[in-house]
């Protein structure tokens, strides 16, 4: 059975509205001098903070070689799988040939993506990072699937810390036959 | 029941089997690299250590490589002990202070065996502080990639391809940290089934060349379970494709047929699937495509109606069949003609062959011998075959058979045979007989024990001496020289001393008395009651399916036409330039008024087709061969058929003016063909049927990781597209199905939690090397009949070469001989030029050298090439090249004149 | 081909041995005495004259480091670079040989005379450090005594 319960009867003061009022124009005053928090997007673009998860890019070593050796690690790992991976081998005239694998082509679903950052965690070559662009748009849905080149572009360089080709090729010249 | 012990837990023991066999067969995750099922153990990794107890008070014990304790009664062994446990992870460790930290680039990620173990004993950081041993590596050929640097020394390679392959030219070299296995220098390398050494190899030294053309990883391939179209063997295969092409092929393991092994045709020719010279759509006469306009090519509903069109206005229908187009298709062929207008697709003297060949094993007391037999055989006489070059795979199951006389012998040393290195060094070089009769020398000549090298019908003559000195009452040859005498004599000894006889043949000669000699052989001995195997190596993939169905041979069709009986042919999956005379099929060409051809390929025959239909190569079609064995296996679709791309059985079954008679599905052709045929009604039994489901699913073709689904059609639309369905086989064309490992005939990858590289067979396996849990695929149609057979007696007259007179003998080559095979890049690499073969006498007579242009007047016609002088090669015979275009439509037997 | 003294080598050794193929060794052991070093050539002439393939002989070849399979000077000698001569200083006859004749492990005097290659433990142990010249083993190796012995080998 519903139990009534007895609403308690409005204060004089209350009953005036006076006090809510003065307590609101208290704060609208308060936020006309106080700075602003918002931006005017986009003629004034946020200050992303660093490890920032936005739109998945290739990037180049200083060499301006190719850091994806296509093992295809994120693509097995997105989870709404979204990259595709051509795998390709380097020619072996190319000075790059000890790397032996880099991709024909590449591609991100923008549309699919979620970043999250997973392929960045997964790839053994530090070669996909989510960078600083959040903001994706186009005027076809095609637009949006990334191709290679324009993850390159999106990417730009970032330092190979490893070293581990080059490693690689040192050590190849040491190689002897049996 | 005695009983062995592993972690306190009791296990049946198996005294003939070591601990590690049995560990991993009772489903124990226990790490290894140099043992392998088929080559046998030699403690060599130190990779399966385990502790082992002397008895239940013993609480020390000591730690015992597990491959090289037999598991006998009473064996108490600690696979979770913690030192051994340790001790398996110090090996890895130490294997891993060497092997590069390259698995994104390597091949073999993602199914590595050495991956694989490394995370199975847990060793995950590097200790050792210096730097790793690098090699350079070698060019090995078009088939296989070497990359030294990833070897772990575990020797399993040169154990394959030397001892169990007979190859020669792969070997261990240097010593210590510095073994290197390769070639003494780069070349491709020689044994034909060099291509297993990328599923023997647990890490990435040796990978697959051709993959690395549109390399995929394992878990993104669509897989299906196939056969093997490239011989008669039936091989089972599991075919990998990925963005609508064949990627690569790797063995299915089959404990009858294949084993853990194939050859390199049938692993390499895929390629030849995603050429350009596919066939993609269907061509229609100009008139009936100027209608649409704007070159679009039509599509499969018009070339279907204009077919049928011209069916009505036709006066006569005829259909070629071919013993390379599935059961289904031929019968499909058969029913849309009729059976007296359906031709095999063989010439008079091919299609006599094999009417020979199967009337010989269909009623048979000996037995039509399994390869797996064939290896178990224990005496072997080859008779006219080359099977290196005709049947690879056999020819090394027969390898394996000259270790079973000497394993005998060895059996009173009390050591398992699978201890491979005491084996080795008890056994020597003593080897169990194996005689070899034919044409040219061949390469299995060094495993024999006589060879004899003699033209066609001398070898023949020589099966019929075997045969008459193994049972007197079989006929006596005349005027036998006493050389081939001699060794008849010692070849009868030998198979009847022989506790599984065995006699090989086939039709690769074209010689008929020699399947009558060998159908002797085989009989002779049953009748001295041993009990026999016979044999017959036949051309193609399904030549007994179609010669089963018992069409009229191809001259029976050229005449039909030529006598206006008929004036529209179907042809199937057929190149007739390849079965008769060029000028003979242009003729037959020139009085149709219609020609249809469904091929998957353009060949010669297509480029004259007025209609030509788009079928899918036996990679990308379901249907069912029948194996020189007897045995029908069913083979699935890869990829799914892109429209208007169809199975030859789906187009014909379209084309059947009668809709009440139309065949629509596999299942519905294989009920027909067991109505009209008996003898095949368990070719319906060769695979669960479409409606098979595990817990309710079915199979899926992809694996559970396969990565990109939904991205694979992203540039062509962003929508997720329905994956197609297959309402003909039990699988599905996606990941979604059944985890449950499915029945043999539908294992569309092998693969086990923890177990990612080609090893993980062993959760397939009830014993690990032993049949596929479950069942072997594949029915038996043709069993040994104890019925009384007469003996043949066409015993041809000795070999006499007349002066400028040569018989022309084909010698077959395992790259090139073979039509489909041949168009496959990698195996066009390995494929010699074209060349006559001529013995060394007949070159010195006529004063040629090698490489010199010789000229051979055949049919009036003349061919000139280069000469190869073969030493082994007898006098008056010369060899070409078999099923090499220049030369095709050569009927056999025929001279051919010097010029 | 082999040379007909080579053969006559070879021809020698035959009855002792039970299958052709196993004389690889000696033979290999026979066409280095007469040639100095085991060429690409000498391996394929012994492969003919067993009925081996040239990747067989030249897997035996290379694992064995008295046979060489690269050119080497008159004198090869072997400086033992295992436990006991490392620690009884085999480093400091190492620098000795670089002083003097310029040669580290695996080269040659250009005068094509010596040739210094590692080999790990000769057996003479209680004599480190150790090194092998020909068929005789020097021990107790100093500069000085090393300088004398190169003297010696002309």
């Amino acid at each position: 059975m519903a139990k009534v319960i007895p609403r308690k009867p409005l204060t004089l003061a209350e009953r005036t509205y006076l006090p809510q009022v003065l307590g609101g124009l208290k704060t609208t005053f308060k936020r006309m001098v106080s700075p602003n928090v918002t931006l005017e997007y986009p003629e004034e673009r946020p200050v992303i903070p660093e490890g920032y998860r936005g739109v998945p890019t290739l990037v180049k070593d200083p060499d301006g070689r190719e850091k994806c050796v296509s093992c295809q690690l994120c693509e097995f790992v997105c989870p709404p799988k979204a990259i595709k991976i051509f795998p390709g081998e380097i020619p072996e005239d190319a000075p790059t040939a000890h790397v032996e694998k880099a991709p024909r082509d590449f591609q991100i679903d923008m549309l699919r993506c979620i970043y999250c950052g997973l392929c960045q965690e997964v790839c053994p070559e530090e070669a996909i990072f989510l960078q600083e662009i959040f903001s994706v748009t186009g005027y076809t849905r095609s637009e949006l699937v990334y191709n290679k080149q324009k993850l390159y572009e999106l990417g730009g360089t970032l330092p190979d810390r490893h070293f581990k080709w080059e490693k690689k090729r040192q050590a190849a010249e040491r190689g002897h036959q049996h | 029941m005695p009983t062995l012990t592993i972690d306190g837990v009791a296990y049946p023991a198996e005294p003939q089997k070591n601990l590690l066999q049995v560990s991993l067969s009772h489903g124990l995750d226990l790490p290894y690299f140099c043992w392998h099922p088929a080559l046998g153990s030699v403690g060599a990794c130190r990779q399966c250590a385990v502790r082992q107890y002397r008895d239940e008070n013993d609480s020390r014990g000591q730690i015992v490589m597990a491959c090289m304790v037999p598991a006998t009664p009473g064996t108490r062994i600690a696979i979770e002990d913690e030192e051994a446990r340790l001790f398996r992870k110090s090996v890895i460790e130490w294997l891993m202070t060497n092997h590069p930290h390259d698995c994104p680039v390597c091949d073999e990620g993602g199914e590595c065996h050495l991956q694989d173990m490394t995370v199975m004993t847990g060793h995950c950081t590097r200790r050792h502080r210096f730097p790793k041993r690098t090699f350079t590596n070698q060019y090995l050929g078009p088939f296989i990639n070497h990359e030294m640097n990833r070897c772990i020394q575990c020797y399993r390679c040169v154990r394959f391809y030397r001892d169990y392959a007979g190859g020669r030219d792969l070997d261990a070299f240097a010593s210590r940290n510095h073994v290197y296995f390769g070639r003494s220098e780069d070349g491709a390398l020689e044994n034909e089934f060099s291509g297993n050494l990328i599923e023997v190899c647990p890490t990435g030294v040796f990978t697959d060349r051709t993959l690395k053309n549109h390399y995929t990883r394992k878990w993104d391939l669509q897989s299906a379970p196939s056969i093997c179209p490239h011989c008669s063997l039936g091989c089972n295969t599991l075919v990998g494709a990925r963005y609508g092409g064949v990627r690569r092929v790797l063995n299915r393991y089959h404990h009858h047929i294949n084993g853990y092994f194939l050859c390199d045709r049938g692993r390499f020719a895929y390629e030849f699937a995603n050429l350009p010279i596919r066939l993609r759509h269907p061509v229609l006469p100009r008139p009936a495509a100027a209608k649409d306009g704007a070159g679009r090519p039509p599509t499969a509903a018009e070339a279907i109606a204009a077919i049928r069109t011209r069916l009505r206005r036709s006066r006569g229908l005829i259909g070629i069949g071919s013993p390379r187009a599935s059961l289904e298709s031929n019968y499909a062929l058969r029913r849309l003609v009729g059976p007296d207008r359906y031709f095999s697709g063989l010439p008079q003297g091919e299609s006599r062959l094999i009417a020979v060949a199967l009337d010989i094993l269909r009623d048979s007391p000996a037995r039509s011998p399994s390869l797996r037999e064939i290896a178990e055989a224990d005496a072997v006489l080859v008779l006219g075959e080359d099977l290196t070059q005709t049947a690879p795979r056999m020819a090394l199951a027969v390898r394996q058979s000259i270790l079973q006389a000497p394993a005998a012998r060895v059996a009173a040393l009390n050591f398992p045979g699978w201890m491979a290195h005491a084996f080795q060094n008890a056994v020597q070089d003593d080897r169990g007989p194996l005689f070899i009769a034919s044409v040219d020398a061949t390469r299995l000549d060094d495993a024999a024990t006589a060879v004899l090298h003699a033209p066609p019908a001398d070898l023949a003559r020589f099966g019929f001496a075997v045969a008459h000195a193994i049972d007197p009452e079989a006929p006596p040859v005349p005027d036998l020289d006493p050389e081939t005498a001699d060794l008849a004599n010692r070849a009868a000894e030998a198979l009847l001393a022989a506790d599984r006889p065995l006699v090989l043949s086939g039709t690769s000669l074209h010689h008929e008395a020699l399947l009558g000699a060998a159908a002797n052989c085989g009989w002779a001995l049953c009748r001295r009651g041993r009990p026999a195997g016979l044999g017959l190596v036949v051309p193609e993939a399904n030549t007994f399916g179609a010669g089963l169905l018992g069409g009229r041979p191809l001259r029976e069709a050229y005449e039909l036409v030529e006598s206006h009986q008929a004036d529209t042919a179907v042809i199937l999956e057929n190149d007739l330039y390849r079965r008769s005379h060029g000028t003979d099929v242009d003729r037959f060409f020139d009085r149709l008024e219609t020609t249809i051809v469904l091929d998957a390929v353009q060949t010669a025959t297509t480029a004259r087709a007025d209609i030509l239909l788009p079928a899918a190569p036996a990679s990308e079609s379901q249907g069912t061969f029948i194996s020189q064995e007897g045995r029908a296996q069913r083979f699935f679709p890869v990829l799914p058929p892109t429209d208007p791309v169809a199975e030859s059985w789906r187009w014909l079954g379209h084309l059947h003016p009668d809709e009440a008679r139309a065949l629509r599905s596999q299942e519905a052709m294989l009920i027909a063909i067991a109505a009209e045929f008996p003898f095949l009604a368990g070719a319906r039994e060769a695979a669960p049927s479409a409606t098979f489901r595990l817990n309710g699913a079915a199979v899926p073709r992809s694996s559970r990781r396969f990565s990109g689904r939904t991205a694979i059609h992203a540039h062509l639309s962003v929508h997720e597209p329905k994956p197609p369905e297959d309402s003909e086989a039990p699988l599905t064309f996606s990941m979604e199905g059944t985890t449950t490992a499915p029945p043999a005939a539908l294992v569309t990858h092998y693969w086990a939690p923890g177990w990612n590289s080609v090893q993980a067979l062993n959760k397939f396996q009830d014993e690990v090397g032993g049949p596929n849990r479950g069942g072997d695929p594949g029915i038996r149609l043709i069993e040994p009949r104890n019925v009384p057979r007469a003996y043949h007696n066409a015993i041809p007259p000795a070999f006499n070469s007349r002066e400028g007179l040569c018989t022309l003998v084909p010698l077959h080559h395992s790259f090139g001989s073979e039509e489909l095979s041949r168009l496959a890049p990698a195996i066009a690499k390995r494929t010699p030029p074209a060349a006559f073969s001529l013995s060394p006498a007949d070159a010195r007579e006529r004063g040629l050298g090698e490489g010199d242009t010789l000229s051979i007047r055949i049919y009036g016609r003349p061919v000139r090439l280069p000469v190869r002088i073969h030493p082994q090669l007898p006098r008056g015979c010369v060899g070409f090249p078999a099923g090499w275009p220049d030369l095709a439509g050569i009927h056999l037997p025929t001279e051919g004149h010097f010029e | 081909m082999l040379s007909p003294a080579e053969q006559a080598a070879l021809d020698a050794e035959l009855p002792h041995y039970p299958a052709r193929r196993a004389l690889c060794i000696e033979a290999l052991k026979i066409v280095q005495h007469h040639r100095g070093w085991i060429s690409d050539e000498a391996l394929r002439d012994v492969a003919l004259a067993l009925g081996m393939t040239p990747h067989e002989v030249d897997s035996v070849a290379t694992f064995y480091n008295l046979l060489y399979r690269r050119p080497v000077g008159r004198h090869v000698l072997h400086l033992c670079d295992s436990v006991s001569c490392w620690v009884m200083g085999c480093d400091g006859i190492c620098d000795h040989f670089r002083n003097r004749l310029g040669i580290s492990f695996g080269e040659t005097t250009p005068d094509g005379r010596f040739t210094l290659l590692p080999i790990p433990c000769l057996g003479d142990c209680d004599h480190a450090p150790s090194l092998m010249a020909g068929n005789r083993i020097h021990g107790n190796l100093t500069p000085e005594k090393l300088d004398r012995l190169l003297d010696e080998l002309d």
